[in-house]
């Protein structure tokens, strides 16, 4: 836990970091592809270096590319690069902004000079070792979701197939729940990967409703460690993980969510009035906890 | 049975002369007719269209063919065959009268052309006459009713339908019984058609009570007449009898009665299993279910505080609950309505039942939800005050005043094609106004004629008092006529009143009808400046187009492009001042309010903030951001009533951040010295997030 732990110290601004074990290193690799006009040109861009900008802060091994950088070859290398560095005790997080096609046999990442095919990006996250989170938010990209699927691996897609080909709002949403304190939803002051999935999918789907329009993309994702990956962080993080005196208090505080959870799960069987009771004095106890900690 | 044998011949008009002449009487010809009149429709399409292929230049198979179509509810085809027709004889009448019923299936200002024209090429044409007596009526040209169903009859002692017009003009004007019903059920005991002409009249007219009693007559003694279920139906439906209107249309839809209404119809009963009625005792509303929680505190608060208005100023108590119905789905409001989807129109009252588009069913900014229930809440009283028996022209005229005398920057804004009818001389005389609603005679007519008609209430409002308005409702309710009330209500003729309105109108919007052209070109100078990003030009030039089209608040109006140059110059309080002078005009674009909120608040004026974001709740209720920012505005204002409702609301919208809304609404809770409400609402943020900091600080606050 030391490299989870420095990097939370850090975390003055928005860190990126994933939940890793001792000695793990995160390798971010970010990707703008081809807008084909200059409204989508830069708002591609302008998510990339966002991203970009997040990922930097929480000194983590970030590569982005975009504009005329983002072409087969800069992409493939640098996946390779990730395939020599990266261990299986690390993590590796892919995010693809752009177009993507899909031909009803092939799904292709639409990038200035040659694409490159879902297939191709498949043999190439094969050959990482690392746990991996692959957040591919083009059109066409749910083409993507069965190919890439695997064990130790979360895909998410901004559509369910590859027949959503317009264009998507989802990387929109995406960057806006990595610097958006309602995303984290159980408000321990990180977002995971689980989070910012339901906060994009959600404003997603709300914007085409609201502006009546047809939905032209549904957000999918596959793998069941999303809530694991730890997107985002905000605020200043406590410096009592870093306190050896405060450590009792940490080990009260984990105790007692552990017990706030159990009772959650006895409501339904429960007296409301009994269970209303034994809730509070949990509450109570593990907000003095906390108060201590901040001390 | 021989009866009726003799009344298909006269129920075809007289097609029977234009039957085709070719051919034996077991020809395919033959053979479609037999098969129609059997109710096989798909062997007589079959069958004529052999007959067409054996015979091309035959007009009347054509047209017979034609008629087929018309009676299965396939107008496009209809008008199809009836248009070759003509171009294999011009001046056919049967043709003409074809396209002058499909025209008038439509409420075609062309029906009456056509139809004149079927009875020119064939004076003896029998049902083109009825056709025009029916058109008169509809257009309440009582006389002229007359006048054509008299015709017909010289024609034809016994055209029914002629007399079944005859007999609505009776009914309508409240007599119990009609010698032309007696005589019509003389000939044919059973022709069910006479009746539900009658009521279909009186639903026309918005007598909806009176016109189903009328169309349950029609089934009594027609039970066959699938078209008098279908209407029984739907009418049914709209005065919210949805049981015994299901009866009707299944019946109508399993003995083949298909049309778009009838199937539409049974498709949204059949979603009504998503609504929920609330139920008090004077207002039900039914709204569907995703949105009810939400919603409702807002639409009820409204209806009441328009029903104690109206109960007032009208003077009438409503003697029965009135229904208000709310469809997220434009289409489905569109079906209520009128048993078709691509209805233009944001509401509808059916006498103590109001059906509305939702605010979900439009794009937040185009629809202010609560200028239109008070607009269809005026319906209710007036036609409760009237009995119905009103004209068109003046409910919706009052409604539309009424609009904008909640608050003025409700109701719809002065627009380009009734800038076109003013300066065009297109506004009706007062005693022909109801025409531009019922039967317009150009595309944007019915929209003018709102207009016109509030305008003119607004009028007589100002320059007579508001009492006037009552006056004139008493008056259409002891069934005066509009010119006859016009003269006993405000002592002049409806020609001099015509005279002042228009007169009033013109001086009114004169600047803007006279400087259309040049605002249209100088908006499009300013939108191009502001593109470039010439900040001077706009602020420079954009007061004077504003100023020349002050009503003009749609995307892209001066308003917007000023207030974007002053801030893109850093000077906030113009901006301010400009976002201010479009939210007074009428501007809905929530994102430029929202914008005028931020500004306000950030200027440190939180109370002016809120209210300028209180007018979005009329225009997009269902936006999360606004309650939240909304609450949390009254809390920082020190309106705990207005932060429990508003964060009440972000919970009802079941945000993604359920821990953060709940807290909020403990906040309020808290700030109202609400200390169980408060603790309540704080289990259940930190049930959500127990290891939510703020929370958890209020929770030892609250526990000490």
């Amino acid at each position: 836990m030391r490299t989870f732990h420095r990097l939370l110290l850090e975390s003055a601004a928005v860190l990126w970091l994933a939940a890793l074990p001792a000695s793990a290193a995160t390798y971010y690799v970010t990707v703008a592809g081809l807008g084909g006009e200059p409204e989508y040109e830069q708002r591609f861009a302008a998510w990339a270096q966002e991203i970009d900008k997040y990922v930097k802060a929480g000194a983590a091994r970030v590569v982005t590319l975009h504009g005329p950088d983002a072409t087969r070859d800069r992409v493939r290398a640098a996946l390779e690069a990730v395939a020599r560095d990266a261990g299986p005790q690390d993590a590796f997080v892919l995010m693809l902004i752009g177009h993507g096609t899909y031909d009803n046999v092939e799904y292709k990442f639409n990038l200035p000079g040659p694409d490159i095919s879902g297939g191709e990006l498949a043999t190439l996250l094969d050959r990482i070792r690392a746990r991996q989170l692959i957040v591919n938010m083009t059109s066409a990209s749910g083409a993507c979701l069965e190919l890439w699927s695997k064990p130790n691996r979360v895909v998410i897609t901004a559509t369910k197939s590859g027949t959503e080909k317009n264009a998507t709002l989802f990387a929109r949403f995406w960057v806006e729940a990595l610097r958006e304190p309602a995303a984290d939803t159980d408000k321990n002051e990180t977002v995971s990967a689980a989070e910012a999935f339901r906060y994009a999918e959600q404003k997603t789907a709300k914007f085409y409703e609201s502006q009546k329009r047809l939905a032209t993309e549904h957000a999918r994702m596959e793998g069941d460690a999303a809530s694991s990956f730890i997107v985002a962080r905000f605020g200043q993080a406590s410096a009592a993980l870093n306190d050896p005196a405060k450590r009792q208090l940490l080990e009260r505080r984990e105790q007692l969510e552990q017990k706030i959870d159990e009772l959650k799960l006895q409501k339904a069987a429960m007296p409301s009035a009994e269970y209303r009771k034994q809730l509070t004095a949990l509450l109570v106890e593990l907000a003095k906890t906390q108060a201590e900690l901040d001390k | 049975m021989k009866r009726a044998a003799a009344l298909l011949l006269i129920s075809c008009g007289l097609f029977a002369q234009q039957r085709p002449q070719q051919g034996s009487a077991t020809g395919p010809a033959a053979q479609a007719e037999a098969f129609w009149r059997q109710e096989r429709y798909q062997e007589a399409n079959n069958a004529f269209r052999i007959a067409v292929e054996r015979e091309p230049q035959n007009a009347d198979l054509r047209v017979r063919w034609g008629r087929l179509f018309l009676e299965r509810f396939n107008k496009a085809e209809a008008a199809k065959l009836f248009e070759e027709a003509l171009e294999l004889q011009p001046n056919h009448a049967g043709a003409l009268l074809g396209l002058a019923l499909v025209a008038a299936d439509g409420f075609d200002m062309r029906a009456v052309q056509l139809a004149e024209k079927a009875c020119a090429a064939d004076p003896n044409l029998v049902e083109a006459r009825e056709l025009l007596a029916r058109l008169a009526l509809e257009d309440g040209d009582t006389q002229k009713a007359i006048d054509h169903a008299d015709k017909a009859l010289a024609i034809s002692p016994e055209a029914l339908d002629a007399m079944a017009v005859r007999a609505a003009i009776d009914f309508l004007n409240d007599r119990e019984s009609s010698p032309w019903m007696d005589r019509i059920l003389k000939i044919n005991p059973r022709y069910g058609e006479a009746y539900a002409t009658v009521g279909r009249f009186f639903i026309l007219n918005r007598r909806y009570e009176e016109g189903i009693r009328f169309y349950q007559k029609a089934v009594e003694i027609q039970p066959r007449l699938w078209s008098a279920h279908s209407e029984l139906g739907i009418n049914l439906m709209r005065l919210a009898q949805d049981d015994a209107a299901r009866r009707h249309l299944v019946l109508a839809y399993e003995n083949g009665y298909r049309n778009s209404a009838t199937v539409n119809t049974l498709r949204l009963l059949d979603s009504y299993k998503n609504f929920v009625f609330l139920k008090s005792q004077d207002v039900i509303l039914k709204l569907d279910r995703k949105e009810a929680e939400p919603l409702r505190p807002y639409i009820e608060a409204e209806l009441r505080r328009a029903m104690r208005t109206y109960e007032k100023k009208y003077g009438l108590k409503l003697d029965r609950p009135v229904q208000v119905e709310l469809y997220p789905n434009h289409e489905d409001f569109a079906v209520r309505t009128l048993g078709m989807p691509g209805l233009g129109a944001l509401g509808v009252a059916f006498g103590y039942v109001v059906a509305m588009d939702s605010p979900s069913a439009r794009k937040p900014g185009s629809f202010h939800w609560a200028s239109t229930l008070w607009h269809e809440m005026s319906h209710v009283y007036v036609l409760a005050a009237t009995k119905h028996r009103v004209p068109r022209w003046f409910t919706e005229g009052l409604s539309v005043h009424e609009e904008t005398a909640v608050s003025p920057d409700w109701g719809d804004r002065l627009s380009p094609p009734i800038i076109a009818a003013i300066r065009d001389k297109k506004l009706l005389p007062v005693s022909q106004l109801d025409r531009g609603f019922v039967r317009p005679s150009y595309p944007d007519q019915v929209i003018v004629s709102y207009f016109q008609a509030g305008r003119l209430c607004d009028y007589i409002a100002k320059t007579w008092g508001e009492q006037k308005l009552v006056e004139m409702i008493r008056g259409f309710a002891e069934l005066k006529s509009t010119p006859q009330v016009i003269r006993d209500t405000l002592g002049i003729e409806p020609e001099e009143l015509d005279k002042r309105f228009f007169a009033a109108v013109e001086a009114e919007t004169k600047k803007t009808v006279d400087g259309f052209k040049q605002w249209q070109e100088g908006m499009r100078r300013l939108n191009a400046a502001a593109e470039a990003g010439n900040h001077d030009a706009v602020i420079a030039q954009g007061p004077a187009l504003r100023d020349l089209f002050p009503e003009f608040v749609e995307q892209g109006c001066a308003y917007e492009l000023i207030a974007a140059a002053h801030l893109a110059k850093g000077d906030k309080p113009a901006a301010i001042a400009e976002l201010t002078r479009y939210s007074k005009a009428g501007g809905r674009n929530p994102a430029t309010i929202k914008q005028l909120a931020t500004l306000l608040e950030e200027a440190g004026r939180g109370a002016e903030a809120a209210a300028a974001l209180e007018r979005l709740i009329y225009i997009a209720p269902l936006d999360e951001e606004l309650h939240t920012r909304l609450g949390n505005l009254w809390l920082a204002q020190g309106n705990a009533e207005g932060a429990i409702r508003e964060f009440t609301t972000v919970i009802a919208l079941k945000p993604l951040d359920l821990a953060a809304s709940h807290y909020n609404l403990a906040r309020a809770w808290k700030a109202a010295a609400n200390h169980d409400r408060a603790m309540e609402a704080l289990l259940q943020a930190l049930e959500a997030a127990p290891g939510y900091k703020p929370a958890q600080k209020m929770l030892l606050e609250l526990t000490q």
